[in-house]
């Protein structure tokens, strides 16, 4: 499974969405996560896909897809893509 | 000005001896105990045998992520107050900016601090949960349900022991009296049955053993086999509203919040004192306007302690004069076990029964009253009567807080 699907299955048993109509570039608040949310979701993120994303990162993750290019960047350099 | 009455239209129990409050009334009536021994996995290396914990399913109330998401403390509070709302059928469609939420919790969300906890100091992962602090904080079981119902109105969280949800009722019927607040979600909630709190209370040396033949009777308040108190986890919650709001609406009328009694012994962190306790339940009565004689019912503390249940037999006695020989005085402790920071609610649910159903719930298991605790108990089994005028339940805390309450018939 691609890192954007496996994304929004997280996302859909988090908040209770359906993954198939997750939109990647829809604002995070938008689909009913707000800050504290996100930041809960990003802990289980970082624990799915075995990385980090630093504090000043995280401040530029608006939707899923932001999310998923970070992701992608840290296992890219880490190597595990 | 008209004085402000204060009606209980709603309750709602999350208990060891059921869930919802005719199921609780329908077991302290049958003397049925939720005691048990408690698992390993729940018990651990702390060496406490008994406890009254729940079996406790989120389903179907909360879907998994969302319990994921709540301490079980806060869980017990969310389905206590959703019981007590709907029973009042007090209609909270888009919140409300003159109902609010005053909750007692002793601990509060124990179960995610010991997650924490562990994770830190057992497996020295310094990575923790981010909602680890807005699950584990004192407040969150009260914030939950205000957050839930849109409560707008006045909020506290009073977090002092075994006193703390009677405080919160006693503290929300000054609210309304007061005229600040037209209904009030009052009630509190404890989830502490944790390796790391129960193996704290050991240490105390203040806990029960195992009955050997029986450890649902492991509690046994004024008896002379008692051995101390057994823990127990839940919630009761109440909605209180302003009476003549309350009649206009059609609303059920359980019984009237009428008396708050509310002291410090200042004495002891935790031996308890009878001045304290004599104080705090002559200004209930007072606040209601009663004469002991009035009492038909009191739900004592009554942990089973040796000296506690021997200092409020003293206390009581000292309150009543003669007129202790003809008041009912029980101990509920016996059967659901010591909720601490939820004790005073789900007791003042359980002194209600007499008044709304003419039932006086017994101390299970006193079949030796220790000579020291001279009361007039109900022991044994359940006893019917005439509903009383009025009944009182006591809540003493370490720390020194007494909180008594005194209700009357509706």
């Amino acid at each position: 499974m691609d890192t954007l699907s496996r994304i929004k299955n997280l996302a859909s048993k988090e908040f209770s969405l359906d993954a198939q109509a997750l939109d990647p570039a829809a604002p995070l608040d938008s689909l009913g996560i707000d800050s504290l949310s996100f930041i809960e979701f990003m802990f289980k993120i970082e624990e799915e896909f075995g990385v980090s994303v630093s504090d000043e990162d995280l401040k530029g993750i608006k939707t899923l897809g932001d999310l998923e290019r970070h992701v992608a960047a840290a296992l890219s350099a880490a190597g595990k893509a | 000005m008209a004085e402000r009455r204060v009606a209980v239209t709603g309750v709602g129990v999350i208990s060891p001896l059921g869930s919802g409050l005719d199921d609780f009334h329908r077991a302290l009536c049958e003397a049925r105990s939720g005691i048990r021994k408690l698992p390993p996995e729940v018990a651990q290396g702390s060496g406490v045998q008994v406890g009254g914990l729940i079996d406790w399913q989120p389903a179907p109330l909360f879907k998994e992520a969302e319990a994921a998401n709540l301490d079980r403390a806060s869980q017990f509070a969310l389905a206590a107050a959703a019981q007590a709302i709907s029973a009042s059928t007090l209609k909270l469609d888009g919140g409300s900016d003159r109902t609010g939420v005053y909750w007692g919790t002793g601990l509060g969300g124990a179960h995610s601090l010991e997650v924490a906890y562990k994770q830190v100091y057992g497996a020295r992962e310094w990575r923790v949960r981010p909602l680890t602090v807005v699950m584990a904080m004192s407040n969150a079981a009260g914030s939950n349900v205000a957050v839930r119902h849109g409560l707008r109105g006045p909020f506290a969280n009073f977090a002092t022991a075994c006193s703390s949800s009677a405080m919160a009722l006693g503290e929300a019927m000054h609210t309304i009296q007061s005229g600040r607040a037209d209904a009030m979600i009052a009630g509190g909630s404890e989830a502490l049955l944790t390796p790391g709190t129960l193996v704290a209370w050991q240490a105390l040396r203040t806990l029960a053993p195992a009955d050997a033949a029986d450890p649902a009777a492991s509690c046994k308040p004024f008896d002379k086999r008692r051995g101390g108190l057994v823990l127990g986890e839940g919630a009761a919650a109440f909605v209180l509203e302003e009476e003549t709001r309350a009649r206009a609406r059609g609303a059920p009328i359980l019984a009237l919040l009428t008396g708050y009694g509310n002291s410090c012994d200042a004495a002891h962190m935790s031996r308890p004192d009878r001045g304290g306790q004599i104080r705090a339940m002559r200004e209930a009565l007072a606040e209601s306007r009663l004469e002991a004689q009035a009492i038909g019912y009191l739900n004592a503390h009554g942990t089973a302690t040796a000296v506690g249940d021997v200092v409020e037999a003293e206390a009581i006695n000292a309150v009543f004069g003669d007129a202790t020989a003809r008041l009912p005085v029980s101990s509920t402790k016996s059967m659901h076990g010591h909720l601490l920071g939820g004790a005073g609610a789900l007791e003042f649910a359980a002194a209600l029964l007499p008044l709304m159903r003419g039932w006086l719930p017994p101390t299970a298991f006193l079949e030796q009253p220790d000579a020291a605790c001279r009361l007039r108990h109900v022991p044994l089994r359940a006893e019917r009567v005439a509903p009383p005028q009025a009944v009182m339940s006591n809540s003493f805390a370490f720390g020194g807080s007494n909180v008594v309450l005194v209700a009357g018939r509706a």
